[in-house]
Protein backbone atom coordinates (compact mmCIF):
# COMPACT_ATOMS: atom_id res chain seq x y z
CA UNK A 1 0.00 0.00 0.00
CA UNK A 2 1.25 3.47 -0.78
CA UNK A 3 2.07 5.85 2.06
CA UNK A 4 0.05 9.08 2.55
CA UNK A 5 2.93 11.11 1.11
CA UNK A 6 2.80 9.12 -2.08
CA UNK A 7 -0.94 9.52 -2.41
CA UNK A 8 -0.90 13.25 -1.91
CA UNK A 9 0.05 15.75 -4.50
CA UNK A 10 1.03 19.36 -4.09
CA UNK A 11 -0.97 21.60 -6.39
CA UNK A 12 -0.08 25.23 -6.93
CA UNK A 13 -3.01 27.42 -7.91
CA UNK A 14 -2.13 30.86 -9.22
CA UNK A 15 -0.99 33.56 -8.89
CA UNK A 16 -3.23 34.20 -11.81
CA UNK A 17 -5.76 36.95 -11.71
CA UNK A 18 -9.07 35.28 -12.52
CA UNK A 19 -8.20 32.17 -10.53
CA UNK A 20 -6.52 33.11 -7.32
CA UNK A 21 -6.17 36.84 -7.39
CA UNK A 22 -2.73 38.26 -6.78
CA UNK A 23 -1.77 35.34 -4.64
CA UNK A 24 -0.93 31.71 -4.73
CA UNK A 25 -2.84 28.88 -3.14
CA UNK A 26 -0.73 25.92 -2.13
CA UNK A 27 -2.99 22.88 -2.02
CA UNK A 28 -2.25 19.32 -0.99
CA UNK A 29 -4.73 17.03 -2.67
CA UNK A 30 -5.58 13.38 -2.49
CA UNK A 31 -7.34 12.61 -5.72
CA UNK A 32 -9.53 15.65 -5.99
CA UNK A 33 -10.10 15.98 -2.25
CA UNK A 34 -8.30 18.88 -0.62
CA UNK A 35 -6.21 17.72 2.32
CA UNK A 36 -4.79 21.13 3.09
CA UNK A 37 -4.89 24.53 1.43
CA UNK A 38 -2.50 27.26 2.45
CA UNK A 39 -2.88 30.71 0.96
CA UNK A 40 0.37 32.44 0.14
CA UNK A 41 -0.94 35.96 0.37
CA UNK A 42 1.64 37.75 -1.74
CA UNK A 43 2.87 41.31 -1.75
CA UNK A 44 0.51 43.53 -3.68
CA UNK A 45 0.14 46.65 -1.59
CA UNK A 46 2.69 45.95 1.07
CA UNK A 47 3.92 48.39 3.70
CA UNK A 48 1.02 50.81 3.68
CA UNK A 49 1.26 51.10 7.44
CA UNK A 50 4.97 51.83 7.30
CA UNK A 51 4.58 54.33 4.47
CA UNK A 52 2.01 56.18 6.54
CA UNK A 53 4.70 57.00 9.06
CA UNK A 54 6.52 59.18 6.53
CA UNK A 55 3.43 60.81 5.02
CA UNK A 56 1.53 63.73 6.42
CA UNK A 57 -1.93 63.15 7.84
CA UNK A 58 -3.89 64.34 4.84
CA UNK A 59 -1.64 62.48 2.42
CA UNK A 60 -2.48 59.19 4.12
CA UNK A 61 -6.09 59.38 2.93
CA UNK A 62 -5.41 58.25 -0.67
CA UNK A 63 -2.81 55.80 0.63
CA UNK A 64 -5.14 53.82 2.89
CA UNK A 65 -7.70 53.60 0.11
CA UNK A 66 -5.35 51.66 -2.14
CA UNK A 67 -5.40 48.27 -0.44
CA UNK A 68 -9.15 47.80 -0.80
CA UNK A 69 -9.86 49.30 -4.14
CA UNK A 70 -13.43 48.09 -4.46
CA UNK A 71 -14.33 49.44 -1.04
CA UNK A 72 -12.35 52.63 -0.60
CA UNK A 73 -14.90 54.57 1.45
CA UNK A 74 -14.66 52.24 4.43
CA UNK A 75 -10.92 52.79 4.79
CA UNK A 76 -11.21 56.48 4.08
CA UNK A 77 -13.92 56.87 6.71
CA UNK A 78 -12.31 54.71 9.37
CA UNK A 79 -9.00 56.53 9.01
CA UNK A 80 -10.57 59.97 9.16
CA UNK A 81 -12.69 59.01 12.15
CA UNK A 82 -9.59 58.01 14.10
CA UNK A 83 -7.99 61.28 13.07
CA UNK A 84 -11.02 63.26 14.17
CA UNK A 85 -10.92 61.58 17.55
CA UNK A 86 -7.35 62.82 17.99
CA UNK A 87 -8.28 66.29 16.77
CA UNK A 88 -11.27 66.34 19.10
CA UNK A 89 -13.74 67.34 16.41
CA UNK A 90 -16.84 65.86 14.86
CA UNK A 91 -18.15 66.35 11.36
CA UNK A 92 -21.32 68.44 10.97
CA UNK A 93 -24.61 66.57 10.56
CA UNK A 94 -24.89 67.05 6.82
CA UNK A 95 -21.38 65.75 6.29
CA UNK A 96 -22.23 62.68 8.36
CA UNK A 97 -25.17 61.93 6.09
CA UNK A 98 -23.04 62.41 3.00
CA UNK A 99 -20.44 60.04 4.41
CA UNK A 100 -23.14 57.46 5.01
CA UNK A 101 -24.48 57.98 1.51
CA UNK A 102 -21.15 57.32 -0.13
CA UNK A 103 -20.43 54.40 2.19
CA UNK A 104 -23.68 52.71 1.17
CA UNK A 105 -23.24 53.37 -2.55
CA UNK A 106 -19.80 51.89 -2.10
CA UNK A 107 -21.13 48.88 -0.20
CA UNK A 108 -23.52 48.11 -3.05
CA UNK A 109 -20.90 48.30 -5.77
CA UNK A 110 -18.39 46.44 -3.65
CA UNK A 111 -20.90 43.61 -3.14
CA UNK A 112 -21.72 43.58 -6.85
CA UNK A 113 -18.01 43.35 -7.55
CA UNK A 114 -17.68 40.41 -5.16
CA UNK A 115 -20.74 38.65 -6.54
CA UNK A 116 -19.56 39.15 -10.10
CA UNK A 117 -16.12 37.72 -9.42
CA UNK A 118 -17.71 34.85 -7.58
CA UNK A 119 -19.97 34.26 -10.57
CA UNK A 120 -17.10 33.94 -12.97
CA UNK A 121 -15.17 31.76 -10.53
CA UNK A 122 -17.91 29.16 -10.63
CA UNK A 123 -18.27 29.48 -14.37
CA UNK A 124 -21.13 31.90 -14.85
CA UNK A 125 -19.78 34.66 -17.01
CA UNK A 126 -23.34 36.00 -17.26
CA UNK A 127 -23.43 36.73 -13.54
CA UNK A 128 -20.11 38.47 -13.90
CA UNK A 129 -21.35 40.64 -16.76
CA UNK A 130 -24.58 41.46 -15.00
CA UNK A 131 -22.98 42.41 -11.71
CA UNK A 132 -20.27 44.48 -13.34
CA UNK A 133 -22.79 46.12 -15.63
CA UNK A 134 -25.09 46.97 -12.75
CA UNK A 135 -22.20 48.27 -10.76
CA UNK A 136 -21.77 50.94 -13.38
CA UNK A 137 -24.79 53.14 -12.47
CA UNK A 138 -23.63 53.11 -8.86
CA UNK A 139 -20.13 54.08 -9.90
CA UNK A 140 -21.65 56.84 -11.97
CA UNK A 141 -23.49 58.15 -8.91
CA UNK A 142 -20.35 58.03 -6.82
CA UNK A 143 -18.40 59.73 -9.57
CA UNK A 144 -20.94 62.50 -9.75
CA UNK A 145 -20.66 63.04 -6.02
CA UNK A 146 -16.91 62.83 -5.68
CA UNK A 147 -15.31 63.34 -9.10
CA UNK A 148 -13.68 59.90 -9.24
CA UNK A 149 -14.79 56.38 -10.00
CA UNK A 150 -13.13 54.43 -7.23
CA UNK A 151 -10.57 56.30 -5.20
CA UNK A 152 -12.84 58.96 -3.86
CA UNK A 153 -10.69 60.51 -1.09
CA UNK A 154 -14.00 62.17 -0.32
CA UNK A 155 -13.92 62.18 3.45
CA UNK A 156 -11.52 64.64 5.04
CA UNK A 157 -11.03 65.62 8.67
CA UNK A 158 -14.04 67.64 9.77
CA UNK A 159 -16.29 66.87 6.84
CA UNK A 160 -16.52 65.92 3.21
CA UNK A 161 -15.22 67.57 0.05
CA UNK A 162 -18.38 67.99 -2.01
CA UNK A 163 -22.00 68.68 -1.38
CA UNK A 164 -24.80 66.84 -3.16
CA UNK A 165 -24.96 67.86 -6.82
CA UNK A 166 -28.30 69.27 -7.99
CA UNK A 167 -30.76 66.56 -8.97
CA UNK A 168 -28.69 63.82 -7.38
CA UNK A 169 -31.66 62.48 -5.39
CA UNK A 170 -33.80 61.87 -8.47
CA UNK A 171 -31.02 60.18 -10.37
CA UNK A 172 -30.20 57.98 -7.40
CA UNK A 173 -33.86 57.05 -7.07
CA UNK A 174 -33.92 55.90 -10.71
CA UNK A 175 -30.94 53.66 -10.14
CA UNK A 176 -32.45 52.21 -6.98
CA UNK A 177 -35.74 51.42 -8.69
CA UNK A 178 -33.90 49.83 -11.59
CA UNK A 179 -31.90 47.63 -9.25
CA UNK A 180 -34.96 46.59 -7.28
CA UNK A 181 -36.75 45.47 -10.43
CA UNK A 182 -33.68 43.71 -11.66
CA UNK A 183 -33.28 41.68 -8.46
CA UNK A 184 -36.02 39.24 -9.50
CA UNK A 185 -34.18 38.43 -12.70
CA UNK A 186 -30.99 37.89 -10.75
CA UNK A 187 -32.77 35.24 -8.75
CA UNK A 188 -34.35 33.62 -11.78
CA UNK A 189 -31.17 33.53 -13.77
CA UNK A 190 -28.55 32.96 -11.14
CA UNK A 191 -29.30 32.60 -7.46
CA UNK A 192 -32.18 30.14 -7.91
CA UNK A 193 -30.46 28.41 -10.77
CA UNK A 194 -30.12 24.72 -9.76
CA UNK A 195 -26.57 24.63 -11.14
CA UNK A 196 -25.52 27.53 -8.93
CA UNK A 197 -27.29 26.08 -5.90
CA UNK A 198 -25.57 22.73 -6.45
CA UNK A 199 -22.19 24.43 -6.54
CA UNK A 200 -22.79 26.45 -3.38
CA UNK A 201 -25.23 24.84 -0.99
CA UNK A 202 -23.57 22.83 1.73
CA UNK A 203 -20.14 23.78 0.39
CA UNK A 204 -17.60 25.31 2.77
CA UNK A 205 -19.87 25.39 5.79
CA UNK A 206 -18.73 27.58 8.67
CA UNK A 207 -20.40 26.92 11.99
CA UNK A 208 -21.45 29.76 14.25
CA UNK A 209 -18.96 28.69 16.93
CA UNK A 210 -16.07 28.49 14.49
CA UNK A 211 -16.97 31.84 12.96
CA UNK A 212 -16.72 33.46 16.39
CA UNK A 213 -13.66 31.50 17.45
CA UNK A 214 -11.73 32.34 14.28
CA UNK A 215 -12.56 36.04 14.49
CA UNK A 216 -14.26 36.12 11.11
CA UNK A 217 -15.91 39.38 10.20
CA UNK A 218 -18.47 40.99 7.91
CA UNK A 219 -20.97 39.13 5.72
CA UNK A 220 -18.98 35.92 6.23
CA UNK A 221 -19.68 36.12 9.95
CA UNK A 222 -23.32 37.07 9.54
CA UNK A 223 -23.88 34.17 7.14
CA UNK A 224 -23.15 31.88 10.09
CA UNK A 225 -25.94 33.42 12.12
CA UNK A 226 -24.02 36.02 14.15
CA UNK A 227 -25.80 39.37 14.07
CA UNK A 228 -22.70 41.53 14.41
CA UNK A 229 -22.47 44.70 12.38
CA UNK A 230 -20.36 47.68 13.44
CA UNK A 231 -23.04 50.02 12.13
CA UNK A 232 -25.21 48.70 14.96
CA UNK A 233 -22.65 47.60 17.53
CA UNK A 234 -20.78 50.90 17.55
CA UNK A 235 -22.80 53.36 15.45
CA UNK A 236 -20.99 56.11 13.59
CA UNK A 237 -21.73 58.71 10.90
CA UNK A 238 -25.51 58.98 10.41
CA UNK A 239 -26.29 55.35 11.21
CA UNK A 240 -27.79 55.99 14.67
CA UNK A 241 -30.58 57.93 13.00
CA UNK A 242 -31.31 55.42 10.26
CA UNK A 243 -33.33 52.26 10.30
CA UNK A 244 -31.93 49.09 8.84
CA UNK A 245 -31.67 45.42 9.64
CA UNK A 246 -28.54 43.47 10.32
CA UNK A 247 -28.76 40.74 7.70
CA UNK A 248 -28.02 37.22 8.86
CA UNK A 249 -28.35 33.75 7.41
CA UNK A 250 -28.20 30.53 9.36
CA UNK A 251 -26.70 27.96 7.00
CA UNK A 252 -23.11 29.24 7.06
CA UNK A 253 -22.34 27.73 3.64
CA UNK A 254 -21.13 29.43 0.47
CA UNK A 255 -24.69 30.12 -0.64
CA UNK A 256 -25.56 31.78 2.67
CA UNK A 257 -22.55 34.08 2.33
CA UNK A 258 -23.65 35.08 -1.13
CA UNK A 259 -27.21 35.62 0.08
CA UNK A 260 -26.13 37.92 2.90
CA UNK A 261 -24.50 40.16 0.31
CA UNK A 262 -27.50 40.14 -1.96
CA UNK A 263 -29.83 41.02 0.89
CA UNK A 264 -27.43 43.70 2.09
CA UNK A 265 -27.63 45.37 -1.31
CA UNK A 266 -31.38 45.69 -0.82
CA UNK A 267 -30.86 46.98 2.72
CA UNK A 268 -28.29 49.54 1.57
CA UNK A 269 -30.73 50.83 -1.01
CA UNK A 270 -33.19 51.46 1.82
CA UNK A 271 -30.48 53.35 3.73
CA UNK A 272 -29.68 55.50 0.68
CA UNK A 273 -33.36 56.43 0.38
CA UNK A 274 -33.53 57.42 4.05
CA UNK A 275 -30.35 59.47 3.76
CA UNK A 276 -31.68 61.35 0.77
CA UNK A 277 -34.96 62.00 2.53
CA UNK A 278 -33.58 63.00 5.89
CA UNK A 279 -30.37 64.80 5.03
CA UNK A 280 -30.32 68.08 6.96
CA UNK A 281 -29.22 71.41 5.57
CA UNK A 282 -26.03 72.92 6.90
CA UNK A 283 -22.29 73.08 6.46
CA UNK A 284 -20.24 70.14 5.26
CA UNK A 285 -17.01 71.18 6.94
CA UNK A 286 -16.35 71.67 10.64
CA UNK A 287 -16.51 75.29 11.74
CA UNK A 288 -12.94 75.24 13.08
CA UNK A 289 -11.73 74.75 9.52
CA UNK A 290 -14.41 76.71 7.78
CA UNK A 291 -13.52 79.88 9.67
CA UNK A 292 -9.92 79.62 8.45
CA UNK A 293 -11.08 80.06 4.88
CA UNK A 294 -11.26 83.69 3.71
CA UNK A 295 -14.88 85.00 3.68
CA UNK A 296 -14.99 85.58 -0.06
CA UNK A 297 -13.74 82.09 -0.89
CA UNK A 298 -16.15 80.71 1.70
CA UNK A 299 -19.05 82.31 -0.16
CA UNK A 300 -17.98 80.80 -3.49
CA UNK A 301 -17.38 77.49 -1.79
CA UNK A 302 -20.89 77.41 -0.35
CA UNK A 303 -22.44 78.34 -3.67
CA UNK A 304 -20.56 75.70 -5.59
CA UNK A 305 -20.80 73.02 -2.91
CA UNK A 306 -17.11 72.22 -3.27
CA UNK A 307 -15.02 72.93 -0.21
CA UNK A 308 -11.65 74.58 -0.20
CA UNK A 309 -9.07 73.12 2.13
CA UNK A 310 -7.79 75.55 4.74
CA UNK A 311 -4.03 75.93 4.46
CA UNK A 312 -3.51 74.06 7.75
CA UNK A 313 -4.48 70.89 5.92
CA UNK A 314 -1.12 70.89 4.14
CA UNK A 315 0.66 70.30 7.42
CA UNK A 316 -2.08 69.10 9.69
CA UNK A 317 -0.79 68.55 13.21
CA UNK A 318 -2.75 66.47 15.63
CA UNK A 319 -2.29 66.43 19.40
CA UNK A 320 -0.24 63.60 20.87
CA UNK A 321 -2.25 60.57 21.86
CA UNK A 322 -3.81 57.56 20.32
CA UNK A 323 -7.17 56.74 18.83
CA UNK A 324 -8.95 53.71 17.50
CA UNK A 325 -11.89 53.71 15.15
CA UNK A 326 -13.84 51.04 13.38
CA UNK A 327 -16.41 50.94 10.62
CA UNK A 328 -18.35 48.25 8.79
CA UNK A 329 -16.94 48.04 5.29
CA UNK A 330 -18.34 45.93 2.48
CA UNK A 331 -16.16 42.99 3.44
CA UNK A 332 -16.35 43.45 7.20
CA UNK A 333 -14.92 45.39 10.06
CA UNK A 334 -12.14 47.88 9.31
CA UNK A 335 -10.10 49.07 12.29
CA UNK A 336 -7.63 51.92 12.40
CA UNK A 337 -5.29 52.68 15.26
CA UNK A 338 -3.25 55.87 15.11
CA UNK A 339 -0.55 56.81 17.59
CA UNK A 340 0.44 60.44 17.36
CA UNK A 341 3.41 62.17 18.96
CA UNK A 342 2.27 65.62 17.88
CA UNK A 343 4.33 65.68 14.67
CA UNK A 344 2.82 66.09 11.18
CA UNK A 345 3.06 62.33 10.55
CA UNK A 346 1.72 59.55 12.75
CA UNK A 347 4.23 57.86 15.03
CA UNK A 348 2.57 54.57 14.19
CA UNK A 349 -0.48 53.60 12.23
CA UNK A 350 -2.11 50.21 12.27
CA UNK A 351 -4.89 49.14 9.98
CA UNK A 352 -6.76 45.89 10.35
CA UNK A 353 -8.70 45.00 7.26
CA UNK A 354 -11.49 42.43 6.96
CA UNK A 355 -9.68 40.29 4.39
CA UNK A 356 -6.75 39.98 6.77
CA UNK A 357 -9.08 38.46 9.32
CA UNK A 358 -10.98 36.30 6.86
CA UNK A 359 -7.96 34.78 5.13
CA UNK A 360 -7.89 32.11 7.83
CA UNK A 361 -11.06 30.66 6.29
CA UNK A 362 -9.22 29.39 3.24
CA UNK A 363 -7.52 26.76 5.30
CA UNK A 364 -10.48 26.12 7.56
CA UNK A 365 -13.24 25.74 4.99
CA UNK A 366 -11.46 23.83 2.28
CA UNK A 367 -10.37 20.84 4.33
CA UNK A 368 -12.11 17.82 2.83
CA UNK A 369 -13.68 19.82 0.00
CA UNK A 370 -13.21 19.01 -3.67
CA UNK A 371 -10.75 20.92 -5.84
CA UNK A 372 -13.70 22.29 -7.82
CA UNK A 373 -15.09 23.71 -4.56
CA UNK A 374 -12.03 25.92 -4.05
CA UNK A 375 -13.22 28.72 -6.36
CA UNK A 376 -16.76 28.41 -5.03
CA UNK A 377 -15.52 28.89 -1.46
CA UNK A 378 -12.96 31.51 -2.38
CA UNK A 379 -15.52 33.59 -4.24
CA UNK A 380 -18.06 33.35 -1.47
CA UNK A 381 -15.57 34.88 0.98
CA UNK A 382 -15.24 38.08 -1.10
CA UNK A 383 -11.57 37.97 -0.25
CA UNK A 384 -9.42 40.75 -1.67
CA UNK A 385 -5.70 39.91 -1.70
CA UNK A 386 -4.25 43.44 -1.47
CA UNK A 387 -6.29 44.03 1.64
CA UNK A 388 -4.59 41.25 3.55
CA UNK A 389 -0.96 42.02 2.80
CA UNK A 390 -1.13 45.70 3.52
CA UNK B 1 -35.09 15.65 -11.92
CA UNK B 2 -37.73 17.12 -9.66
CA UNK B 3 -40.39 19.38 -11.16
CA UNK B 4 -39.30 22.44 -9.19
CA UNK B 5 -35.74 22.03 -10.39
CA UNK B 6 -36.91 21.74 -13.95
CA UNK B 7 -38.94 24.92 -13.53
CA UNK B 8 -35.94 26.75 -12.15
CA UNK B 9 -33.76 25.60 -15.02
CA UNK B 10 -36.41 26.78 -17.46
CA UNK B 11 -36.70 30.15 -15.71
CA UNK B 12 -32.94 30.67 -15.86
CA UNK B 13 -32.83 29.88 -19.57
CA UNK B 14 -35.85 32.05 -20.36
CA UNK B 15 -34.43 34.97 -18.39
CA UNK B 16 -31.20 34.60 -20.31
CA UNK B 17 -33.10 34.71 -23.59
CA UNK B 18 -35.09 37.73 -22.49
CA UNK B 19 -31.88 39.65 -21.95
CA UNK B 20 -30.27 38.29 -25.06
CA UNK B 21 -32.98 39.97 -27.07
CA UNK B 22 -33.59 43.15 -25.07
CA UNK B 23 -30.98 43.51 -22.39
CA UNK B 24 -29.23 46.69 -21.34
CA UNK B 25 -26.16 47.38 -23.44
CA UNK B 26 -23.44 49.21 -21.62
CA UNK B 27 -20.46 49.02 -23.92
CA UNK B 28 -19.35 52.17 -25.68
CA UNK B 29 -17.13 51.91 -28.71
CA UNK B 30 -14.12 53.76 -27.40
CA UNK B 31 -12.31 55.53 -29.08
CA UNK B 32 -15.03 56.01 -31.70
CA UNK B 33 -17.30 57.03 -28.87
CA UNK B 34 -16.11 58.98 -25.85
CA UNK B 35 -17.98 59.61 -22.64
CA UNK B 36 -18.67 63.15 -21.48
CA UNK B 37 -17.75 63.40 -17.84
CA UNK B 38 -19.72 65.07 -15.05
CA UNK B 39 -19.00 68.47 -13.59
CA UNK B 40 -16.21 68.29 -11.05
CA UNK B 41 -14.56 65.25 -12.64
CA UNK B 42 -11.01 65.00 -11.39
CA UNK B 43 -9.08 64.86 -14.63
CA UNK B 44 -5.80 66.49 -15.70
CA UNK B 45 -5.10 69.85 -14.17
CA UNK B 46 -4.98 73.33 -15.64
CA UNK B 47 -2.68 75.98 -14.23
CA UNK B 48 -3.28 79.71 -14.31
CA UNK B 49 0.05 81.51 -14.31
CA UNK B 50 -1.25 84.95 -13.47
CA UNK B 51 -3.39 84.29 -10.43
CA UNK B 52 -0.88 81.94 -8.75
CA UNK B 53 0.59 83.53 -5.61
CA UNK B 54 3.36 80.93 -5.41
CA UNK B 55 2.38 79.83 -1.93
CA UNK B 56 3.55 76.18 -2.43
CA UNK B 57 0.51 74.74 -0.71
CA UNK B 58 -0.27 72.53 -3.72
CA UNK B 59 3.18 70.95 -3.58
CA UNK B 60 3.03 70.58 0.18
CA UNK B 61 -0.28 68.75 0.18
CA UNK B 62 0.40 66.44 -2.78
CA UNK B 63 0.37 62.84 -1.49
CA UNK B 64 2.22 61.44 -4.48
CA UNK B 65 4.97 64.06 -4.81
CA UNK B 66 3.61 64.78 -8.27
CA UNK B 67 3.28 68.52 -7.75
CA UNK B 68 6.65 70.15 -7.14
CA UNK B 69 7.90 73.71 -6.91
CA UNK B 70 10.39 74.67 -9.63
CA UNK B 71 12.60 77.75 -9.62
CA UNK B 72 11.22 80.15 -12.18
CA UNK B 73 14.49 81.40 -13.63
CA UNK B 74 13.33 84.43 -15.56
CA UNK B 75 11.21 85.75 -12.71
CA UNK B 76 13.91 85.09 -10.16
CA UNK B 77 16.42 87.12 -12.18
CA UNK B 78 13.95 89.91 -12.67
CA UNK B 79 12.92 90.13 -9.06
CA UNK B 80 16.37 89.41 -7.62
CA UNK B 81 15.08 86.63 -5.34
CA UNK B 82 14.16 83.00 -5.71
CA UNK B 83 10.69 82.68 -7.20
CA UNK B 84 9.13 79.22 -7.38
CA UNK B 85 6.16 77.95 -9.29
CA UNK B 86 4.44 74.58 -9.38
CA UNK B 87 4.90 71.92 -12.04
CA UNK B 88 3.25 68.55 -12.32
CA UNK B 89 4.49 65.07 -13.03
CA UNK B 90 1.71 62.93 -14.51
CA UNK B 91 3.68 59.74 -14.06
CA UNK B 92 3.08 60.17 -10.35
CA UNK B 93 -0.21 62.02 -10.10
CA UNK B 94 -3.08 59.96 -8.67
CA UNK B 95 -5.76 62.57 -9.44
CA UNK B 96 -6.78 62.99 -5.84
CA UNK B 97 -7.41 66.66 -6.49
CA UNK B 98 -5.98 67.80 -3.15
CA UNK B 99 -3.83 70.40 -4.91
CA UNK B 100 -6.87 71.91 -6.61
CA UNK B 101 -8.87 71.95 -3.42
CA UNK B 102 -6.15 73.61 -1.38
CA UNK B 103 -5.13 76.27 -3.92
CA UNK B 104 -6.35 79.51 -2.31
CA UNK B 105 -6.58 81.45 -5.57
CA UNK B 106 -8.19 78.81 -7.77
CA UNK B 107 -5.11 78.83 -9.96
CA UNK B 108 -5.43 75.09 -10.38
CA UNK B 109 -8.52 73.67 -11.99
CA UNK B 110 -9.76 70.26 -12.98
CA UNK B 111 -10.36 69.50 -16.61
CA UNK B 112 -12.23 66.51 -17.94
CA UNK B 113 -9.26 65.32 -19.97
CA UNK B 114 -7.88 61.96 -18.90
CA UNK B 115 -7.25 59.85 -21.96
CA UNK B 116 -3.92 61.07 -23.25
CA UNK B 117 -1.07 58.82 -24.35
CA UNK B 118 2.62 59.74 -24.36
CA UNK B 119 5.63 58.34 -26.13
CA UNK B 120 8.14 58.99 -23.40
CA UNK B 121 8.33 59.25 -19.68
CA UNK B 122 9.77 62.77 -19.83
CA UNK B 123 6.86 64.16 -21.84
CA UNK B 124 4.59 63.52 -18.90
CA UNK B 125 6.48 65.91 -16.67
CA UNK B 126 5.30 69.49 -16.95
CA UNK B 127 7.52 72.19 -15.47
CA UNK B 128 5.64 75.46 -14.79
CA UNK B 129 6.14 76.96 -18.27
CA UNK B 130 4.77 73.83 -19.90
CA UNK B 131 2.11 73.46 -17.23
CA UNK B 132 0.66 76.88 -18.04
CA UNK B 133 0.06 75.90 -21.66
CA UNK B 134 -2.94 73.86 -20.62
CA UNK B 135 -3.72 70.19 -20.86
CA UNK B 136 -3.01 68.28 -24.06
CA UNK B 137 -5.85 67.55 -26.40
CA UNK B 138 -6.45 63.83 -26.74
CA UNK B 139 -5.75 62.72 -30.29
CA UNK B 140 -8.22 60.41 -31.95
CA UNK B 141 -7.92 58.70 -35.27
CA UNK B 142 -11.36 60.03 -36.16
CA UNK B 143 -13.30 62.70 -34.30
CA UNK B 144 -15.25 60.61 -31.76
CA UNK B 145 -18.95 60.77 -31.07
CA UNK B 146 -19.54 62.24 -27.63
CA UNK B 147 -21.93 60.30 -25.48
CA UNK B 148 -23.11 60.82 -21.95
CA UNK B 149 -24.35 58.38 -19.36
CA UNK B 150 -28.02 58.74 -18.51
CA UNK B 151 -29.28 57.02 -15.40
CA UNK B 152 -32.49 55.32 -16.21
CA UNK B 153 -35.10 53.42 -14.28
CA UNK B 154 -35.65 50.78 -16.92
CA UNK B 155 -32.13 50.11 -18.12
CA UNK B 156 -30.06 51.32 -15.19
CA UNK B 157 -27.81 53.32 -17.40
CA UNK B 158 -27.62 54.06 -21.08
CA UNK B 159 -25.48 56.25 -23.25
CA UNK B 160 -26.95 58.85 -25.49
CA UNK B 161 -25.38 61.44 -27.81
CA UNK B 162 -24.07 64.29 -25.70
CA UNK B 163 -25.18 67.00 -28.10
CA UNK B 164 -28.77 65.79 -27.92
CA UNK B 165 -28.89 64.76 -31.56
S1 LIG C 1 -4.10 65.62 -8.05
FE1 LIG C 1 -3.22 64.83 -6.14
S2 LIG C 1 -1.47 63.60 -6.81
FE2 LIG C 1 -2.03 64.88 -8.56
S3 LIG C 1 -0.72 66.65 -8.35
FE3 LIG C 1 -2.64 67.15 -7.31
S4 LIG C 1 -2.31 66.62 -5.16
FE4 LIG C 1 -0.69 65.63 -6.38
S1 LIG D 1 -1.05 76.93 -7.77
FE1 LIG D 1 -2.26 77.64 -6.02
S2 LIG D 1 -1.51 76.41 -4.28
FE2 LIG D 1 0.00 76.20 -5.91
S3 LIG D 1 1.51 77.78 -5.52
FE3 LIG D 1 0.03 78.69 -6.93
S4 LIG D 1 -1.48 79.68 -5.61
FE4 LIG D 1 -0.32 78.30 -4.30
Amino acid sequence: MSSPEEKELELLIGPQHPASGHMRLVARVDGDVVVELRPNIGYVHRSVEKLAEVKKYLQIIPLVERPSLADTTANNLAYVMALEKLLGIEAPERAKYLRTLLAEINRIHSHLYGLGIHGVMIGSSTAYMWCFGDREPFLELAQELTGARLTYSYIVPGGVRRDLPAGFGERAEKVLRYMENRMKDYFDLYFNNPVVRARLEGVGTLSREDAIRLGVTGPNLRASGVAYDVRRADPYAAYPELEFDVITEEAGDSFARVMVRVREIVESMGIIRQVLRKIPEGPILHENYEKLIPPKTREVMKRKGIIKFPSVFANLRVPAGEAISRVEGGRGEVVFHIVSDGKPSPYRMRMVTPSFRNVILFEHLTKGARVADIPAIYGSLDYFPPEADR
Amino acid sequence: MSVSRAIRHAKAILTGFKYLLAGPRLTIMYPDEVQELPEGYRGMIEYDWDSCIKCSLCAMVCPADAMKMYVSREESEREGKVVKRPGINYTRCIFCGFCVDICPTDSLKFTKVHDVAYYTYEEQIYPPVEFRKGVPKPLYFREPRRVRAVLDERRGMRYEPADGS
